[in-house]
Parts: C-alpha cells; structure tokens; sequence
C-alpha cells in the first residue's frame, strides 16, 4: 500500500466533488472538476486504489501542482 | 611497406583514443547507466555509417626519447554519419575525461563540428553531457589566467550555435549532468530530449547552495522541472529512447532550409472517415474533450510526433504527416484552461510556427481558443504581450496554413488562427462557436443598464443569452460568408489531405526571412 498524491494540472476552482474519503476508485475515474474559463476540466485517477484523503473543498481556488487528492493503491 | 611504422603508430593512437577516459572512469560511467559517447554515437546513427573527425586530437606526453608515454584524447568526439540514409553531423561530449569540461575539449572541435554542419548543409545531432565544453573553475589553475566569455576569438561556437538554428535542423540530447555552456548547447535546439535521470541546470547543486538552496541534481533541474518549464522539449526512460525520438524529428524536416521536407509514400487511406468524429465534442459547452485522438485520427496513422507537451499545455505542437505530407500540427487542449493562450502556451506557438516557417511545413491548426488567459496571473504573465508575440509569429509565416476550428474561437487569441494579410484554407466543424468573447461575463459588460433595469435581473440575463445563442449559431456566420465552409468532421482527413497536396509545390526550399532563435 503506498499514498498517491493526486496533483492538479491547472490553477483554477474547485467545482464539485465527485467521491469520499473511502470510496474505491479505478484509474480514469473522475475525482473532482475543476472551473476554469467557464469550462468544466475533470481530474481523474491516476490508477486504482481508495481514497484516503480529500485536501480541497468545493469553491476552494486551487494552484497547478497542488495535491487534492491522496489515493491509497 | 613505405610507411608502414607510421601506419602501425596512426592506429595505434586511434585505438589509445578509443580508450577515453580510462577503464575506471568508463566503469563509472556505465555504472552510472550511462553509455559512453562512442556507444552513444553508434547507437544513434545507422550501423557503420559514423566517420569521426579528430579522433587522434587530445594531450599527449612524450618520454625522454621522445616517444608517446601517455595520451588522452580530446572530450569532444565529432564527425559525420547518416540517419535512415541522410548525411548528418554528430558531436559528443565525453564525460570520462574531465567531466566534459573546456580543459580537455581542444575548442576547434565542437566549432568544427557546428561550422561542418553549417556549411555541407547538415542536420547537427549534440549529445550533451557534463559542462559541454565549458570552462570549470580549474581552467584559471591550467591556464594561468581567466577567459573573458565571448572574448577575443572565443565567440565561434555562440555564433554557430545561433546561426544554425536558421540553416539546419539541430536536436539536442541531454545525457547525465549538463550545466552552463552544455545547458546553453542543449537549449538551444530545435527539438531537445533528455533521459529522465538526468538533470539540466545553469549551475548545478554545489554553486547553487551557496544561495541557501540545497537540492539535488533531480530537484534542481530534473526533468519535470524542465520539460514543465519548456528548458528541455521531451523526457524518456532511455537513452535508446532519446536516439528514436531525436531520429523520428528529423525524418520529418530537410537536411536543411536548402531542401524541403521529405514526402514519403502514403500508407494510410487519405479518404479514411472516422466515424468517431461526430461524437468527438461534447454538446455541452462546458464539458472538455481529449483533442490528441482527434489529430491521431486525422493525420496518418501513427505518424504524430508530438514536441514540448508538458509545457504551455493549453496548446499541443507536434510533426505529422498527411498522405505522406510532413506538416507542423497546432492543435488546442481544453483539459488545460479551456485551451486558452497562457503566456507560456503563446512562447511555444511562436517557437513552434518558427520552425515551421524555417523548414517549409505547412500548418495544420486545429483550433478551440476561448481566447487568451485571463485573470491577475495572467496579467502578471504579461500575456498580451506574448499573445501578440505569437500573433507576430504567425503573421510573419510565409507556409501554407489550413486551420479547423473545432470548437471555440473568442477575441485576439481566437484572430490568431490563420496568418494575417494572406489567403489559407479554412473550415468549420459543427460544433464550431465563435465571437470577440464567449457570452458568459460578456453579456453582464455589454447589457449592464438593461440588466440593472429588469424587475429580474437573472431572468433577463438569461433571456439575452438565449437570444443570442440563438443567433449566434455558425450558419448564420457562413450565410453571410463570415466563415467559408463548415464540415462534417469525418471528413476532416480528406480535405486535411488534400491541403497537403496543394501545398507541396508551394515549399520554397531557400532560406526564411526569418532567422530563428531558440
């Protein structure tokens, strides 16, 4: 088992979020979506695994590089 | 035999140059994962084909009676070779002797290898590793004084690696550690690839801890440092890898700005219609898409090279080939702010349509701009300044441009799909929307009063924004002619194909208006 940092690829809004602390996850799966210039960008699963952690709240502004999510896989 | 003993003493030093550094310091190299630049010159190349150039050049010591004692070749290893059959030149720093610094590079070979290149008209391949020829600190010991950069007779190699970049194709290779004049040599390319164990930098770990910093060779200037940055264009696991990737760049351009690029036979059906392009856009204005299997689709099969992707990454850039065509694909990625022109995207559309314009590729643009980046990161970006920067680039184009509009064109980023002042082909897909800025925001700054006026504000906003959707639709643009053609995206290829075709006489192998930078 080994902690996989979710980073975010662009600076922008946390819109929604899609799972919990929890949930099982398969690579690909949408974890949350960002806003950016009115489009909706998702940020998957890099693999399979659960979710550990979710470090970002809906309507947070989040920085590219920032880790949101922390899968266990 | 006349000359035997001279014979017999030729090779006898080629072969103590073929020994490099040493058996110690060529272990340590291997240990290290590296090859040595002799393996890597033969691994890059076609088998045989290297004839080097000054193998014998190094410091030698002679005994009392005047014979060798000791010799170590020069750390620059250069000559000329071929790739799929075309001559091309090869320059290599040794690492295993003396760390590829200036001490032990005899400074006429690189500059010849540059000037060979520059003169027969050569592709010029440098594998970089170490300082790249550079000075070290224990230069001012060996010489006794210190070199002014650039000085008196030393600007060759700057001058060369300039001028070259608007004469001949140049791909950087990044082996190992490079730092100072190697990390200027590798950036400055057309096309760079490093292997992901090494690492780029000005000046490495111990320089840079005297600022506070300490960090490691990966930390400093790993790959995912400089790829992100757009110091270094490609990362790959191998070195194998990094000779592919260099050898596929240059398939796709002329030996040089003499030529044109090379059309090979098509292999793949130039009528092909992909049924998955009518679903390839979403509806749903605010959902993204992928666009990379949308070019995948469009060119010929497997033939997308793609350049720089983890840098400026609301635009793609890549080398690809229609009906057997090479063509320069601009292309956007909504995953990355809706495809917006970052300032970092706009620097990579102007490097990228230069070397386009350099080597005579038509540009195939498949465009979804919402315009160019905005908020107060932006501004700090100076965006506009480089959004018009790469304007200017595509404006001063002189190739045959074809672009797509597959979604999005708003304002001055979404002007920048065709060059300015000359004809190019142009078409629409279905889902194309277009305007000086996306009705979201623009309606609150345009219908202000008679918003603030309603009883409803909000229901007022959306009686104008449905209104305007409404007339906004790309049929009504193309009735008046404001938009040439729009397509059914299936048959994107066909005509994409087609482009190609017509633009192959229109090549004019002589050199740009334009002189390159890196």
């Amino acid at each position: 088992m080994a902690d996989i940092p979710v980073p975010v690829e662009i600076t922008a809004a946390v819109w929604k979020i899609e799972v919990e602390v929890g949930a099982r996850v398969a690579a690909g799966d949408v974890l949350l979506i960002l806003e950016s210039m009115k489009m909706e960008i998702p940020v998957e699963a890099p693999r399979d695994g659960t979710i550990r952690s979710i470090l970002a709240a809906e309507g947070d502004q989040v920085e590219e590089g920032q880790v949101v999510v922390v899968l266990e896989a | 035999m006349v000359w035997q003993a001279e014979l017999d003493e030729l090779r006898q030093r080629e072969a103590l140059a073929r020994e490099m550094g040493g058996a110690d310091k060529v272990k340590r190299q291997h240990d290290g994962g590296r090859l040595t630049v002799r393996e890597r010159v033969q691994a890059l190349v076609d088998p045989g084909s290297f004839h080097e150039t000054g193998a014998i050049a190094g410091k030698a010591r002679y005994d009392a009676a005047n014979r060798l004692e000791e010799f170590t070749p020069s750390n620059c290893v250069f000559g000329r070779a071929t790739i799929d059959g075309r001559p091309v030149v090869v320059t290599g720093d040794d690492f295993t002797v003396r760390g590829g610094s200036a001490d032990a590079t005899i400074r006429e070979k690189p500059l010849m290898a540059e000037r060979l290149a520059n003169e027969f008209q050569l592709p010029l391949l440098r594998i970089i590793e170490g300082s790249g020829g550079g000075g070290s600190v224990k230069t001012i010991d060996t010489t006794g004084r210190a070199n002014l950069p650039n000085g008196v007779g030393g600007g060759g190699l700057f001058h060369y690696a300039t001028l070259n970049l608007s004469v001949v194709p140049v791909v950087g290779l990044g082996l190992g550690s490079v730092a100072g004049l190697g990390a200027a040599r590798l950036a400055a390319s057309h096309y760079s690839v490093m292997t992901k164990s090494s690492a780029m930098f000005v000046a490495g770990p111990p320089v840079v801890s005297r600022l506070g910093q300490d960090l490691s060779k990966q930390e400093l200037g790993g790959w995912e440092i400089q790829c992100r940055a757009g110091g270094v264009d490609h990362a790959v696991d191998t070195e194998e890898e990094a000779f592919a990737c260099a050898r596929r760049f240059l398939s796709y351009l002329p030996s040089s700005v003499h030529g044109v690029p090379p059309v090979l036979p098509g292999t793949d059906d130039p009528e092909r219609r992909e049924e998955a392009l009518m679903a390839a856009v979403p509806r749903d204005r605010r959902r993204v898409y992928q666009m990379r299997p949308i070019i995948e689709k469009v060119v010929d099969q497997g033939s997308f090279f793609e350049m720089g992707r983890m840098f400026g990454r609301s635009v793609i850039t890549g080398l690809a080939r229609l009906d057997g065509h090479p063509v320069a694909v601009l292309a956007s990625d909504p995953f990355f702010y809706g495809g917006s022109w970052t300032a970092d995207a706009c620097q990579k559309v102007v490097r990228f349509v230069d070397l386009a314009e350099t080597f005579h590729l038509p540009v195939v643009y498949l465009m979804d701009c919402p315009g160019f980046m905005i908020g107060l990161e932006a501004e700090r970006a100076a965006t506009i300044r480089h959004g018009v920067r790469a304007m200017a680039a595509v404006n001063q184009t002189t190739v045959p441009w074809c672009t797509v509009v597959i979604r999005n064109a708003f304002g001055v980023a979404g002007a920048v799909h065709q060059p300015a002042g000359r004809l190019s082909l142009r078409y629409a897909w279905l889902s194309a929307r277009w305007g000086s800025l996306p009705l979201e925001g623009g309606i609150e700054a345009a219908y202000r009063a008679e918003i603030e006026a309603a009883e409803d504000p909000v229901a007022k906003l959306a009686e104008i924004e449905d209104r305007l959707n409404q007339l906004r639709s790309p049929f009504r643009t193309a009735e008046t002619f404001w938009v040439e053609e729009i397509i059914d995206p299936r048959d994107t290829r066909r005509l994409l194909c087609d482009f190609a075709r017509l633009a192959e006489p229109l090549r004019r192998p002589q050199p740009s208006r334009l002189q390159m930078r890196p």
